[in-house]
């Protein structure tokens, strides 16, 4: 009210640019800032100590090994944004990519009918589990604990007879697993793509400008931004083989699921829930259809990284759930800057978050160093992360008070 | 009933409750609740902890509903049984707790629920028409005079009081009729108090009709027209505020003073 003076309307007279950099600086929500540098100061790092890193041929690996954690931390990134967690997302990957593998293999089902069952399978599993948590009100982290022991089992009883792994062979999972987009493609689609996005994007700032408004600096610099970082990425992928078919599943993924949280009224709801479900649900919002919604989103996600991560390796293989992909996972979300308190945060953290691991895993191994060592630098990034996003958390309350 | 305090103006008035009555197993919260609520009017709703006022307005806003009594809206007897069906009778509540968002914008707080969307195809996807949203929000917070920051900041970064005048506007931006607002002033300072009462009164001014719920009987007297007190879940005072004093409202609060002339206290018998 009239007591209090907005930053914005008292520097009225200063450049759109030094009005964006005090929003910047007084900002509790920096957005895929934080991440972006770190990921340079990391990427800065390793190439200083290893030449090899920075190289197109180098990165076309890393584009290929953020792929299936970077799935999981979306699927992640929905469930964390209602203010829950989702532990069975790495089993019930492990899960679909083996009823994948029974039914091409061992069936001799067509690969479709094979990809269908098995994100089908994640699909209905998230559904249980979303059953369970938004009408019993079970804690989705008791629920998916359970769930995620449900689906280890099932994947032992399945692939244990055939020695916990099962080779795949189809053309079309070894093409999706290894292939790439010609470069050709790769700038029409990036450029198709690109300009979707900036019509979009000019078209807000045309309209607020029309009727007199703030035209909108901070959207032009994002529109900067973006076209940086995608044509960069798309010159220096093409500088070796291409764009991998692999990131781009996923990246359709992202985009996709970036258009639904941002630009769609259930997006809006899914943020409402997470931030506040009791004022959603006074605001007339379904929380238990939204939660419901969301954990059968996040379990589709879970399934098709499920399929890449065979299609990758091209094995389903019992001891991928061993290992750290549904940490990674978390690791990711968080450090991707979402808020395991629920409501904050951008379904782009899971690039970043992905981008993150993969980079100090992918420079570890150049370096030739020990997994002892990764794991430590993993975890102190981690730290690092969640330490931030507390303190950004208390500096809101406290301005909150102001 | 309230008819005997005042001649009724010819058009039914805006609200009016008859006998509501409301139990939670074994605990009577509501026994007899009457009131009336008209256009262009602030009532007050008055009275002591666990009198029936938060049970009174969950009944009117749908989130509680009564098991007896009458709601007439605009002379029409409404059933209330989901706060979307108060919602579609233009009813509007402002909780204590503000019910917002805190990592969502104001724009998206006041839209939420209500979102403007364009809707493709028949199946979705709903799209957001956030620009459309910003500059009608724009319009409505200039009519209620309510100076805000920047529409896209998170309401965790706002004061108290501009977060009551977000929920506020969020009241009215709907095609409400009627306000109903609970203890709007009570975690505010001087400042803010005053510029929140000066709301409460623009919107009498403009026609809605507003039930304020407040323990302030300096608040009552400053911005209200109408006043009810209840006490032990029923109606022990209904008065135009000209009518009474505020050691009267106060007696009719605790108990303590016998209602001369209102008639309403005699409802219980």
């Amino acid at each position: 009210m009239s007591s209090v003076q907005h930053p914005e309307q008292k520097s009225e007279q200063k450049s759109p640019f030094r009005r964006w950099l005090t929003g910047v600086a007084q900002s509790t929500d920096l957005g895929m800032l934080p991440v972006i540098a770190a990921l340079i100061v990391i990427w800065i790092v390793f190439e200083t100590l290893n030449a090899n890193f920075l190289t197109p041929r180098n990165l076309s690996n890393l584009a290929a090994q953020i792929v299936v954690t970077g799935t999981l931390a979306l699927a992640e990134i929905y469930i964390i944004l209602l203010g829950m967690i989702d532990l069975s997302i790495g089993w019930n990957s492990v899960l679909a990519a083996s009823v994948f593998s029974l039914a091409t293999v061992f069936f001799h089902l067509p690969v479709g009918v094979g990809i269908v069952l098995g994100i089908a399978l994640a699909t209905g599993l998230g559904f249980l589990q979303g059953m369970v948590v938004s009408r019993i009100g079970v804690p989705s982290f008791v629920v998916t604990l359970g769930g995620g022991m449900i689906a280890e089992g099932l994947t032992l009883a399945i692939l244990t007879p055939h020695g916990g792994s099962v080779p795949l062979a189809d053309n079309f999972t070894t093409a999706i697993g290894t292939l790439n987009l010609d470069p050709l493609w790769s700038w029409v689609l990036s450029l198709l793509l690109f300009g979707a996005y900036a019509a979009v994007t000019l078209n807000g700032i045309r309209k607020r400008t029309a009727s007199g408004h703030e035209g909108g600096f901070a959207a032009t610099m994002r529109l900067v931004g973006v076209a940086i970082m995608l044509f960069g990425a798309v010159f220096m992928l093409n500088a070796y083989r291409g764009v991998p078919f692999l990131l781009m599943i996923f990246l359709i993924a992202l985009f996709a699921s970036a258009f639904v949280t941002k630009s769609t009224r259930f997006g809006r709801h899914l943020y409402a829930v997470g931030g506040n479900a009791e004022a959603a649900r006074r605001a007339g919002i379904s929380v238990k259809g939204i939660q419901l919604a969301v954990f059968i989103i996040a379990g589709f996600l879970v399934g098709l990284a499920g399929y890449l991560d065979a299609a990758r390796l091209g094995v389903a293989s019992a001891s991928v759930g061993n290992g750290d992909i549904m940490l990674n996972a978390v690791a990711a979300a968080v450090i991707g800057g979402t808020s395991l308190f629920g409501g904050r945060g951008s379904v782009y953290g899971a690039l970043f978050g992905a981008l993150v691991i993969a980079s100090v895993s992918n420079g570890m191994n150049l370096l030739g160093a020990a997994s002892s060592v990764r794991f430590i630098v993993e975890g102190l990034i981690l730290l690092a992360a969640i330490t931030i996003d507390t303190i950004l958390r208390l500096r809101r309350m406290r301005s909150g008070r102001a | 009933m309230s008819a005997a305090i005042a001649a009724e103006p010819a058009a039914a008035p805006l609200l009016e409750v008859r006998g509501l009555q409301k139990r939670y197993g074994a605990v009577v919260a509501l026994r007899d609740v009457n009131f009336t609520v008209r256009r262009g009017e602030v009532t007050a709703l008055l009275g002591d902890n666990g009198a029936g006022k938060s049970t009174t307005i969950k009944a009117i806003a749908g989130v509680a509903p009564i098991d007896e009594g009458e709601i007439l809206l605009e002379g029409r007897p409404v059933s209330i049984r989901h706060p979307s069906e108060a919602t579609a009778l233009g009813i509007q509540t402002v909780y204590q707790d503000l019910a917002l968002c805190d990592n969502l914008g104001i724009c998206a707080n006041l839209y939420l629920g209500r979102e403007l969307v364009s809707t493709p195809t028949a199946l979705g996807p709903h799209v957001l028409r956030d620009v459309d949203m910003e500059l009608e929000a724009r319009r409505v917070l200039k009519t209620l005079r309510i100076n805000l920051p920047a529409l896209d900041t998170p309401v965790a970064s706002l004061s108290g009081g501009q977060r009551q005048a977000v929920a506020i506007a969020r009241a009215v931006l709907w095609d409400s009729k009627l306000v109903i607002m609970d203890e709007p002033t009570a975690a505010l300072g001087v400042a803010q108090t005053a510029e929140v009462l000066r709301l409460v009164r623009d919107l009498a001014e403009q026609g809605y009709g507003v039930i304020l719920i407040t323990h302030n009987m300096q608040n009552v007297f400053q911005v209200a027209d109408n006043i009810a007190v209840l006490r032990l879940g029923a109606t022990v005072m209904e008065a135009r505020k000209s009518d009474v004093t505020p050691e009267q409202v106060v007696g009719a609060i605790t108990g303590t003073l016998a209602i001369p002339g209102t008639g309403a206290a005699g409802a219980m018998a």
